[in-house]
């Protein structure tokens, strides 16, 4: 049967709370903006009298008038010598490579007029490519880099410190004086602190400067540290890696705290990965989640068990003594909770995967020895060929910054990390810097730890530097410069060959290593200049004839050691435990000062630019906290402390997360002590103080067994008794309480092949005797589809019909799909209080509705009476199930917002598309109004301008520079919304004639769509017989959202299926 | 009022003799045409001079010249050079077989001229001796009347601009009216005086004019109607073209460039004694990008690395503007690597946000480019806005023009889809009833189709 759940998106929708009802009934619930504008203070004291104010006017209408007159002389400027490949007006593509240290993936850059203006996955090479599609898979994170290339924060030069703080300097100055430093400290110990060094070049750039300088070591931190992973398997197998997965293969996906859809490993790979086991049919994999706080993999399962943090060690222990069948010792509530997780594992043997979130050695070797026990090392992970992303090691992290306090170390280079912000003990490394003789960073801002530093040689952007990298052995990629860099910058890699005495360029050294390496491959050296070019078109290089993975792995670890370690961490739990996690869009920090990325709403928790508590609804409720927030509802601010670590931030109820426990974004509040880290990552807040977006949560962690743990406790959390606005878009602009809009079912239902039974189409009754029984009464009934107010417009057949169809099944909700129309459409950032008051400028936003498990045919099977079953589903925090759905103009073909605009401004095209048409706009808001969806955007106010320059990308000179030249920057007073891409469609059909050829279906993709590498989001050309959409849109599970009300939308969406049945036979 | 934009500015009398600078220049040029006629002293064998000047143009030019060095060395005087030193014939046949004599003066030419080795040519000897004849006797041709000077043109289209005479003119007549009519009342005067009756009362031509109208109510009203009617016509069409620098209506927008070239010279037809190069040999981005693209610096040297000098001293200028922007020095012929970028100014602006994409109407359209910049080739020797780039005027074209369907794969599967489906072909029915299929029937009057 379908589901008849009850959906909602935030709890004061859920407990009919009156503001919320308000707030959802008004979709511009502010006044006008003019009481903001004649609320400036400094009008008070102005002296124009009306008659002088009408002479103003008078005089501004005549310039005006006159200036209108005058012939604009606009300069146009060639090329002195045209470079060959570029043509004014048209875009280049280029491969590269991104990899921050965080994530990492096969790109390609868009660039016009030698500029990089948007970036979306290598669809054809890469290990972030999904081949079925094909499509390379991105998140937010790496789609929203090419805006950090034009930040003016970025360091212009070498700096150089001096008695009045960080002075601009010179590279031959630099070079000198950090030649004599490294001289001096000859024969001390000198470290290499880089992130992770995944790439060949950059290690035989430091072999250079090695062989002058000896006791030169390269010591690598992994921000968000995975050490606990890499040293169990040691223990476990020999090796210290970090294996890489394969969930194509993997029927059961069984997560501990796990995040793998977000934040956890390589989240490029695993994201198609797992989505390419979505597809409802008999191939679907089941994926089970403990955790305590809703993650996005949380937010996916099919079963989420809520768990404290303490007991998540003791679940993994439970899930090995299930597997290995040794069932003494183990917690027995939790042998209960993942007795279904386990059996489900049994039955996959070789076809399932287990993975936890923990950095505790000892949970990772549990995990080992569960996975070898079900043969899944040479299936679903290989530890032969294993990823090279995460070769972190805190403890000699925590040697180095032993080494500096204790002045053995003579020379610090820091290269790509921040550990004066991320380190647990900050504090130390900050004392020991200052004893370190030499210190350089080379970091492209003055942050945290490069203003500390003695000099600051900047690195350049990665859009402009040459790199290569292997993420795994036998596979090889190369990232290329799109654009010379833009400020007075040099490649840290550039740095270390001067410094070594070597005149070789990074470009030729890359070049030379590759050579050597291709030798290794039995590559022939004559041909390298033509493997080299290909490998550079490609982004990507994969040598032939490497061996495929064998499985070596032999699980050789103590078990029991292991265990006695886990328990270790279970024990001391206080009131409250607290988890420390990275969000979609921030991450670990590095990208804080990206104006998109602070934008882009959680997919959870729906709050922009903080970071804040993630707390139980009814933990908040027990300690009387404020539960309903909004744009007059500020959240309670309160301390959480852990031992003598704490941190005040607001309360946010998050339903999901386990009672008991407390969760912290880390990555937020950079740039605390007035450092320079980026534009964006502070922000003049509503009272005007300059502060930080947020608060460093950093300072939360600790070092646990010789790694960094991102969790404590036993901590308190207490009320200050403030409160805080927060920006939150979770009420905002969506629609509820209509039963079209999410629909959803059981894998067993779906596989029936019944689609009434799960996606039965709205009917209206009539007054004809349409079910033939002779009687005309209610059960005669026709589907909505075959009635009409309005004249049909000429689609059929007709030219295009552009649609898009978009799966919730695919759908993960990573919010790629925003930022990459943020980047395409030009988009503008309005700031936190902008948002607050519901005026976000998305065209395209992600849904997200929870609902309790329970359905009323799920209380039948479970036996609940009529008030049982309807107490049950009002409770859902405990555990609510997520769909995420992506928002954007659905096109009707019917569209309300077309009716009633009296200038004709939005108009449907032949094609398909409700056309919004700027200059004709006069801003009445009438469409907005009238539109179902909540698609529409106004423009309050001229957001390229100075009031908001602070977040706006669009407003410096250099920030502008990554405008779509292709879409007009709207201006104030007009409403915009999702075009479909209507460039993108132009630029495709007009490619299309020129090679005199019918539009091949897949060449023209919107932004959202060739973001998604989950492959969720499919356009397409709808008259288009053959087109993939079209065979999407009248699939078995694909619905109009509200359909009922008959505007026949081109945007169709597939009914989400769970995997649940068994879960739900676990729960009775 | 037809006067080109910057003269608008301009008070009478500057723009008077503005126009008396272009008539100065006109008969200057016309003098030096004369001049020059006379100089032009006739070579003793026309003949073979023809012969050796179509030889030459047709197999030396690309790197010699007669009378200067280019990337070979003047052809003047070459026979006296060769004279007694080596054989010139066998050097121009075939340049490095004969290098292999070792015939010291070859081997001398050969380093001097940076060791390249002029093309084997499979000419006669008569033929060599008619092309030495020809750059011997060479002198350089006259300028052509009517490339004199490409700023002397630019004010072409001024003339008819006559209206300031009219209001001069209205304004006299005026004078003379008010002053006839103090004469008539003076002149009443005196003759009620002589008849003995009380002079007139003393009126102003205010208060006279006030007592006409009321005494003409009725024709006042519709006067003064026709009045308000004019001037409110007159202001809705001055509205209309307002920010409009092309079409019909206005004078066309026509800035000064950094150099002055001349479209007609390069592009014009080869009867009218033009080069009548494509349109896209510079514009080369037309067929593939929105922009048409204004030709690097490099385009240029192409042809003028070569051609130095123009058909006139003030040609010459412009071309030595292009060899300052692009850092090529004629003396040595060699590029110094000082590069400046001309700065042009942009003639066709189109409004605010809107999108035009040239490779959809030049390559698919199959537009020529005079449909919509008008006569370039003709008579614009300096780029002007010729069609009003308004949105009517863009509308208009695609209500009319039909699609060029025609063997392009794209508009077959159209077609083919239009066939399928009943509502599809009512549709066709409805575009065919004119026989054609215009632009606007396929959607070119769709708003997102030019605004995104």
């Amino acid at each position: 049967m379908s589901s008849t759940k009850r959906y909602w998106k935030d709890l004061g929708e859920l407990h009919q709370q009156p503001e919320a009802i308000k707030g959802r009934e008004n979709e511009f619930p502010q006044d006008l903006a003019i009481d903001q504008v004649l609320g400036d203070a400094s009008f008070n004291g102005a002296s124009t009298g009306r008659r002088d104010f009408l002479k103003f006017l008078g005089f501004g209408l005549g310039a005006a008038t006159l200036a209108a007159c005058e012939t604009p002389v606009i300069k146009s400027i060639p090329y002195v010598n045209k470079p060959e490949d570029i043509t004014p007006g048209v875009a280049n593509w280029y491969a590269s490579t991104f990899y921050d240290g965080e994530d990492f993936a096969s790109i390609l850059v868009k660039t016009r007029e030698g500029r990089p203006i948007h970036i979306k996955g290598n669809p054809r090479f890469g290990l972030n490519r999904n081949p079925a599609l094909p499509k390379g898979s991105i998140n937010a994170r790496i789609n929203s880099s090419v805006l950090s290339l034009y930040d003016n924060e970025r360091l212009h030069g070498p700096m150089k410190k001096g008695a009045e703080g960080m002075a601009a300097s010179t590279w031959a100055e630099a070079d000198k004086s950090i030649a004599a430093g490294l001289d001096a400290a000859a024969g001390k110990r000198m470290v290499v602190l880089t992130g992770t060094l995944a790439s060949p070049s950059s290690a035989a750039a430091l072999e250079q400067l090695k062989a002058k300088y000896p006791t030169l070591e390269l010591v690598q931190y992994d921000t968000i540290s995975y050490s606990g992973v890499t040293n169990a398997n040691l223990k476990s197998f020999g090796k210290r890696v970090f294996p890489s997965y394969d969930l194509t293969k993997a029927d059961v996906v069984v997560s501990v705290d796990a995040d793998f859809l977000s934040s956890w490993g390589n989240t490029t790979e695993s994201t198609w990965q797992y989505a390419s086991r979505r597809q409802p049919g008999k191939g679907m994999n089941r994926h089970f989640q403990f955790e305590a706080r809703m993650s996005l993999s949380g937010a996916n399962a099919d079963v989420r068990v809520p768990l404290k943090v303490s007991e998540l060690p003791k679940a993994v222990m439970a899930l090995h003594a299930h597997i290995s069948g040794s069932g003494s010792g183990a917690d027995a509530a939790m042998m209960k909770a993942t007795e279904s997780a386990a059996k489900a594992l049994m039955a996959s043997k070789g076809r399932s995967v287990v993975v936890a979130g923990s950095n505790n050695e000892g949970v990772q070797v549990l995990v080992n020895s569960i996975n070898s026990i079900l043969g899944n090392y040479g299936s679903t992970i290989d530890i032969d060929r294993p990823s090279t992303l995460h070769q972190g090691n805190d403890a000699e992290v925590a040697r180095l910054v032993e080494g500096m306090n204790s002045g053995a170390v003579g020379a610090l280079l820091i290269a790509g990390v921040n550990p004066a912000y991320s380190l647990p003990n900050a504090d130390q490394f900050k004392a020991g810097l200052a004893k370190v003789p030499l210190t350089v960073s080379f970091s492209g801002y003055a942050d945290e730890t490069a203003s500390l530093c003695g000099w600051i040689c900047p690195d350049n952007h990665y859009l402009e530097s040459w790199n290569d990298f292997m993420p795994k052995a036998g596979h090889y990629t190369l990232g290329q410069p799109v654009i010379s860099p833009l400020f007075d910058t040099r490649q840290w890699q550039e740095s270390l060959l001067r410094w070594s005495g070597s005149s070789v360029a990074y470009y030729d050294l890359i070049r030379s290593t590759w050579q050597q390496g291709m030798a290794q491959y039995g590559g022939l050296a004559e041909m390298f200049t033509n493997t080299w070019n290909q490998a550079v078109h490609d982004g990507v290089y994969e040598p032939a004839g490497i061996p495929a993975g064998v499985n070596t792995a032999v699980f050789a670890a103590d078990v029991s050691a292991a265990t006695a370690m886990a328990t270790a961490s279970t024990t001391g739990a206080g009131e409250f435990e607290l988890a420390l996690y990275t969000t979609e869009a921030i991450g670990s920090g590095r990208h804080a000062n990206n104006p998109w990325l602070q934008e882009m709403p959680d997919p959870l928790t729906k709050i922009t630019w903080d970071n804040y508590v993630c707390m139980a609804p009814a933990d908040i409720e027990r300690m009387g906290l404020n539960m309903y927030l909004g744009e007059q509802a500020p959240a309670s601010l309160v301390t959480v402390k852990a031992g003598e670590r704490e941190i005040t931030l607001p309360v946010v109820p998050t339903p999901g997360q386990r009672t008991g426990t407390v969760a912290i974004a880390l990555g937020y509040g950079r740039g605390a002590n007035g450092e320079k880290v980026g534009r964006a990552a502070c922000t003049t807040d509503h009272i005007g103080d300059f502060v930080p977006v947020g608060k460093n949560a950093y300072p939360m962690t600790s070092w646990v067994n010789g790694a960094v743990g991102y969790e404590a406790l036993n901590v308190t959390v207490t009320a200050t008794g403030d409160t805080y606005p927060v920006a939150i878009t979770q009420t905002h602009l969506t629609d509820m309480d209509r039963h079209s809009v999410v629909k959803e079912t059981n894998l067993a239902t779906f596989l029936t092949g019944d689609k009434k039974a799960y996606n039965h189409a709205h009917e209206l009754g009539v007054h004809e005797d349409v079910n033939g029984d002779g009687v005309i009464n209610a059960l005669d009934k026709k589907p909505v589809a075959e009635f009409d107010l309005w004249e049909e417009h000429p689609v059929e057949g007709v030219g295009h019909r552009w649609g898009l169809s978009i799966d919730l099944n695919g759908c993960i909700g990573c919010g790629a799909c925003i930022t990459a129309c943020n980047s395409e459409n030009n988009i503008s950032v309005v700031g936190k209080d902008e948002v607050r008051r519901s005026r976000e400028m998305h065209w395209l936003r992600l849904d997200r509705y929870y609902s309790s498990a329970t359905t009323k045919e799920s209380a039948k099977e479970d036996g609940l009476g009529k008030i049982d079953m309807y107490l049950k589903m009002e409770v859902p925090e405990e555990s609510p199930t997520v769909v995420f759905m992506p928002v954007m103009c659905q096109h009707c073909n019917h569209a309300p917002c077309e009716t009633v605009c009296p200038v004709a401004a939005t108009t449907h095209s032949n094609e398909g598309l409700n056309q919004m048409t700027y200059n004709r706009c006069i801003g009445t808001r009438y469409c907005a109004n009238n539109c179902p969806y909540k698609v529409r955007r106004f423009n309050w106010f001229n957001y390229v301008s100075e009031k908001f320059g602070e977040v706006n990308p669009a407003w410096d000179d250099l920030g502008r520079m990554v405008l779509n030249p292709d879409v007009t920057v709207r201006s104030r007073g007009v409403i915009e919304k999702c075009s479909m891409c209507v460039q993108s469609i132009q630029a495709g059909k007009l490619a299309a004639k020129k090679a005199g050829t019918p539009v091949q279906d897949g060449a023209i993709e919107t932004a959202c769509s060739s973001a998604c590498g989950t492959g969720a989001i499919v356009f397409g050309d709808l008259n288009d017989k053959k087109s993939k959409v079209l065979g999407l849109a009248t699939s078995d599970r694909s619905y109009h959202m509200l359909e009922e009300i008959g505007v026949k939308p081109n945007v169709n969406y597939l009914v989400k299926v769970r995997n649940t049945e068994e879960a739900a036979a676990h729960h009775a | 009022m037809d006067v080109p934009p910057k003269m608008l500015g301009m008070p009478l009398v500057a723009r008077i003799s503005e126009r008396s600078t272009g008539l100065l220049y006109a008969t200057l040029a016309a003098v030096l045409f004369l001049f020059s006629g006379i100089a032009h002293a006739q070579p003793a064998d026309a003949a073979l001079y023809a012969t050796g000047e179509k030889l030459f143009k047709g197999n030396c030019a690309s790197c010699h010249k007669p009378d200067k060095d280019l990337t070979g060395p003047a052809m003047k005087g070459a026979r006296a050079r060769w004279d007694v030193k080596g054989d010139i014939y066998a050097w121009v046949k075939n340049s490095s077989a004969y290098l292999k004599t070792g015939n010291p003066y070859a081997t001398e030419l050969f380093a001097k001229w940076n060791k390249s080795v002029m093309t084997a040519q499979a000419l006669s000897n008569e033929e060599i001796d008619a092309v030495l004849y020809y750059a011997d006797n060479y002198a350089p041709p006259p300028p052509k009347p009517g490339a004199v000077d490409a700023s002397a043109s630019t004010g072409t289209n001024d003339e008819g601009s006559n209206w300031p005479w009219l209001v001069v003119i209205a304004l006299l007549l005026l004078v003379v009216g008010i002053s006839l009519s103090g004469v008539r009342t003076s002149l009443d005067n005196a003759v009620r005086e002589a008849e003995g009756k009380e002079p007139l009362p003393d009126m102003t031509t205010g208060q006279k004019f006030r007592q006409w109208a009321w005494n003409n109510k009725a024709f006042a009203t519709i006067l003064g109607l026709f009045v308000v009617v004019f001037i409110t016509l007159k202001l809705w069409d001055a509205a209309w073209v307002v920010g409009v620098y092309g079409g019909d209506e206005v004078p066309h927008y026509k800035p000064e460039q950094p150099i002055l070239f001349n479209h007609t010279l390069h592009a014009g037809k080869v009867e009218a004694g033009n080069l009548a190069i494509n349109c896209q040999y510079c514009h080369s981005s037309a067929e593939k990008s929105k922009h048409a693209g204004i030709p690097s610096t490099n385009v240029c040297m192409n042809c003028h690395q070569a051609v130095a000098e123009g058909r006139s001293p003030e040609g010459t200028k412009e071309i030595a503007k292009i060899y300052a922007a692009v850092g090529w020095d004629p003396a040595t012929l060699k590029y110094t690597g000082r590069t400046e970028p001309v700065k042009w100014v942009k003639v066709h602006n189109l409004p605010d946000h809107a999108y035009f994409n040239h490779a959809q109407h030049v390559a698919v359209g199959k537009l020529e480019c005079q449909e919509c910049h008008g006569p370039i080739d003709e008579k614009m020797d300096v780029a002007e806005q010729w069609a009003p780039l308004t949105m009517g005027w863009c509308i208009n074209c695609h209500n009319t023009k039909d699609v060029k369907m025609a063997g392009n794969g794209y508009y077959d599967e159209v077609m083919a889809r239009l066939e399928e489906t009943d509502m599809g072909h009512a549709e066709l029915k409805k575009y065919l009833e004119d026989e054609k299929i215009s632009v606007r029937e396929l959607g070119g009057w769709e708003c997102a189709k030019c605004h995104y």
